[in-house]
């Protein structure tokens, strides 16, 4: 009987993560807001004649941004980056990530 | 982040006034355009003298230069010589554009709609009796239904960037272009394959397939000519096309293709290439993603079983397919530009792409260029965030892989008439007649007819502008100061155009980017607009330093740069980092990754298939009543067959009643053999509801009003070839 309860509990809990990691993996930002937040939090210094690179959308692939937001640790920015919630990182990953250089939507340039 | 402040805006006295006094104001013709064009001697001389300015009649942009007399009057619009995309020329809707700026239809100063939508009482505001009155109209429905409660849609014009700043700053993120009624499924199409999307190198294609284009009359610079040189070279053109257009007279050989069908007729091409081994293995074995599943996936497509679609016979498929490969990599199948026809014409451009794939055409002369990158610079701002807004657009997730700053005119028109996923109660168009170019007029009555509050826009009174509660004159493109605005050329070059006013703008007209000014000051918004034109266009050309001295010299800057060769060790913008016959989004979003043939719907018994298509002399809805131009083509005529014409007791020069779901219309047939006995067509922008055009008011059939609004599934563009209709005399 109790055999019988660890392996439903066991189930239960499995299926439990499961779903958690299926809605993780589906959790998107909002791109509109991530535009703001971007243009607000990281083009004061990613602009053209700024102390750092300019950037847009377009400047990485889909890949190249999943890549730098799951390492931000490693940017010489990270302190930066680290005064964002999760929430506001998620809007500016959307953003970038659905209009990147590779993506279906890419951003139009001038 | 806070929410935006907003600046109340109060009522103005004019209302009050306007309850008083609302009186009808006259449209049309008058004494004042008498006045403006100077028959006397009193008029103080400024000429004469020549303006370099780039066209507006239809989207090309072509160069030309205007001649001014002494009296400061347009007397002439002559080609610039030295503009490479329009090869120095003008066509003749370019020709008619002095008769745009000197039209007495032209709209005079604001106009507020007294009498029901559509009724055609207006009365005369001043100007700022109107901005207030939008304004105020605008703050009130950002309130009510949040700042996406606007929708928004400007036409391809050089100051549309201005409406679309405005509304990224007044909040809303509803904003949508012409394009989704007529070519985002091709963009679609050759984006998901290529990365991009090409511009085609016709002068220097050796064979070149149209299906479905009509170069000759639906002009594209430089394509239009190009093509012409090109044949005279001895080129091949192989037109595929229901109807036997200028383009089909002059081709080496035509194919009245059975329509709907043209992926059949690719997929079998494709088939002959990969069975007879005569793709360009080289290129696709290292260019190309997803070869080894197309391959199988494409065998059950033999010309044999296409010919049953297409009805074109196999032994010409095979015979195409051999005399491409023979020509390539200076061979193409033309990638077209209007692509709005079938539900399925992101596939059917899928299937054109991966023809071009396998011919191992791309960035290599007489195939598939790339954009040439003009590195102009769009001046930065940071438009507020309103944190009211619902998340996304009004029309998302109803196709399924829509352009995200594109969005769909069907589908944003269904929402707003649905209310659904929010209330959108404002409507902002600039330039654009989406009640004469969206399939389905009645139902852009109705979305019309749910709105608080419509602003346009225009030069004329558009059968839009008819609509709309507010109507604002624009001056014509004689008489503005543009920004600055790169344009694509092929091997012509890409050039950057703008322009200045040839001529003062006429009556009240004021230009878009001072109207959105104005409002925006009235919102709280001014500092987004705090601009001189001169000091953006500098800002715009900060990186091109020869720019400025040869659009002063020459009227055109051109840039230079590598046309062929470009991906040359550089990795494609998909997935795969090739371009991909395969593509794998399509496939993690349950699309066919790669095309499959579904037979087009067949038409019912006495049923014809409804087709669109351009005149040289038509831009859409807006060319129909230039004097000139409609000397040309006064009226629409229904294009029937003689047999069934025959059937019907129908004869040349009959009337005849044309209906289909949606609409019925009345117009003049033109019995001809230069259609296929399936398929009836008309020309575009007549019928209309406004009698502010007065030369074209009552003239022919409005086919928007007879299309039924399909959507290709995977874009959101319009889909206007899958209407049926019945003829009948009447």
């Amino acid at each position: 009987m109790f055999k019988k309860g660890a392996i439903i509990f066991l189930a239960v809990l499995l299926v439990g993560v499961y779903i958690g990691l299926v809605l993780a993996a589906e959790k998107k930002g909002n791109d509109r807001k991530g535009k703001y937040l971007f243009r607000k939090n990281c083009r004061s210094c990613h602009v053209e004649g700024g102390s750092a690179k300019e950037l847009s959308p377009v400047s990485k692939t889909q890949a190249e941004w999943e890549k730098a937001f799951k390492e931000y640790e490693s940017l010489s920015c990270k302190d930066e980056w680290r005064k964002l919630s999760d929430q506001d990182r998620l809007d500016i990953f959307t953003y970038l990530h659905e209009h990147a250089y590779d993506s279906p939507s890419p951003i139009k340039c001038s | 982040m806070a929410k935006r402040s907003q600046r109340a805006v109060s009522r103005r006295g004019f209302l009050k006034a306007s309850t008083a006094a609302a009186a009808a104001v006259s449209l049309g013709r008058g004494k004042v355009l008498h006045a403006l064009v100077p028959a006397g001697k009193a008029t103080p001389r400024t000429g004469p003298k020549d303006v370099y300015s780039a066209c507006d009649m239809c989207f090309n942009k072509c160069g030309l230069i205007a001649r001014v007399d002494d009296l400061g009057v347009v007397r002439k619009l002559d080609p610039n010589p030295k503009f490479h995309k329009s090869r120095g020329m003008l066509c003749a809707r370019g020709n008619a554009g002095v008769r745009q700026l000197y039209d007495p239809d032209r709209l005079k100063y604001p106009l507020l709609r007294k009498g029901k939508r559509g009724e055609g009482r207006w009365q005369r505001l001043s100007w700022d009796q109107a901005l207030d009155y939008a304004a105020e109209k605008l703050q009130a429905i950002g309130e009510k239904y949040t700042r996406c409660g606007v929708l928004f849609m400007a036409g391809t014009d050089l100051q549309s960037q201005f409406v679309h700043r405005f509304a990224e700053v007044f909040g809303s993120y509803n904003v949508i272009s012409h394009e989704s009624n007529c070519l985002l499924s091709r963009n679609r199409a050759f984006l998901d394959t290529f990365g991009e999307v090409p511009v085609p190198d016709v002068l220097n294609c050796k064979y070149l397939i149209m299906a479905g284009a009509n170069r000759f009359e639906a002009l594209v610079t430089p394509d239009s000519i190009d093509l012409m040189t090109a044949l005279k070279k001895g080129s091949k053109l192989v037109v595929l096309d229901p109807r036997f257009t200028k383009t089909a007279a002059l081709a080496t050989e035509w194919h009245p293709i059975r329509p709907g069908t043209d992926m059949a007729f690719f997929l079998a091409v494709a088939h002959v290439l990969i069975e007879e081994g005569l793709y360009d293995k080289a290129f696709v074995a290292q260019k190309t993603f997803g070869f080894e599943r197309l391959a199988p996936h494409i065998r059950q497509y033999p010309p044999e079983w296409a010919e049953k679609e297409c009805e074109i016979p196999a032994a010409h498929i095979r015979r195409i397919a051999r005399e491409l490969a023979a020509a390539a990599p200076a061979a193409m199948v033309y990638p077209g530009r209007r692509s709005s026809d079938y539900e399925n014409s992101t596939q059917i451009r899928r299937a054109f792409a991966i023809v071009n794939a396998l011919l191992g055409n791309w960035d290599r002369p007489g195939g598939l260029t790339v954009a040439r990158k003009v590195p102009l610079k769009k001046p930065p701002y940071d438009a507020p965030f309103y944190e009211d807004n619902p998340d996304g657009r009004i029309d998302e997730g109803r196709s399924l892989m829509m352009f995200g700053e594109e969005g769909s005119f069907k589908h944003a028109r269904d929402a707003v008439i649905e209310g659904k996923p929010y209330p959108v109660k404002g409507f902002f168009t600039y330039k654009t007649n989406p009640m004469q170019t969206g399939a389905n007029r009645k139902k852009t009555v109705r979305m019309i007819e749910t709105l608080d509050f419509m602003l346009t826009v225009d030069i004329a009174m558009s059968d839009t502008a008819w609509m709309a509660d507010l109507v604002l004159p624009a001056p014509s493109y004689l008489e503005r100061r543009d920004p600055v605005s790169a344009l694509q050329g092929a091997s012509a070059c890409a050039c950057v155009i703008t322009r200045d006013p040839v001529v003062k703008p006429l009556f009240e007209a004021k230009p878009v980017v001072w109207i959105v000014g104005e409002l925006a000051k009235r919102l709280g918004l001014g500092e987004f607009f705090d601009f001189t034109m001169d000091a953006y266009r500098k800002a715009q050309l900060k990186k091109l330093p020869g720019a400025e001295a040869a659009l002063k010299k020459d009227g055109v800057y051109h840039h230079p740069g590598k046309l062929y060769g470009v991906y040359e060790g550089k990795p494609f913008k998909t997935l795969s980092k090739k371009i991909e016959l395969y593509n794998q989004r399509y496939e993690k979003a349950g699309i066919d990754p790669m095309p499959v043939y579904r037979p087009p719907k067949p038409v019912p018994d006495g049923h014809f298939r409804l087709v669109v298509g351009r005149s040289a002399y038509i831009t859409q809805g807006s060319t129909t009543n230039n004097v000139l131009l409609h000397e040309l083509v006064p009226e629409n005529t229904l294009w029937l067959h003689p047999k069934p014409a025959r059937r019907l007791g129908i004869r040349p020069g009959d009337w005849v009643v044309v209906s289909s779901n949606v609409g019925t219309q009345r117009l003049k047939v033109r019995v001809t053999e230069e259609t296929r006995e399936d398929t009836v067509y008309m020309d575009s922008g007549f019928g209309v509801l406004s009698k502010g055009l007065t030369r074209v008011f009552g003239k022919g059939a409005s086919i928007v009003e007879i299309l039924e609004d399909f959507n290709d599934e995977i874009s959101g563009n319009m889909a206007m070839h899958e209407t049926f209709v019945t003829v009948k005399r009447g």
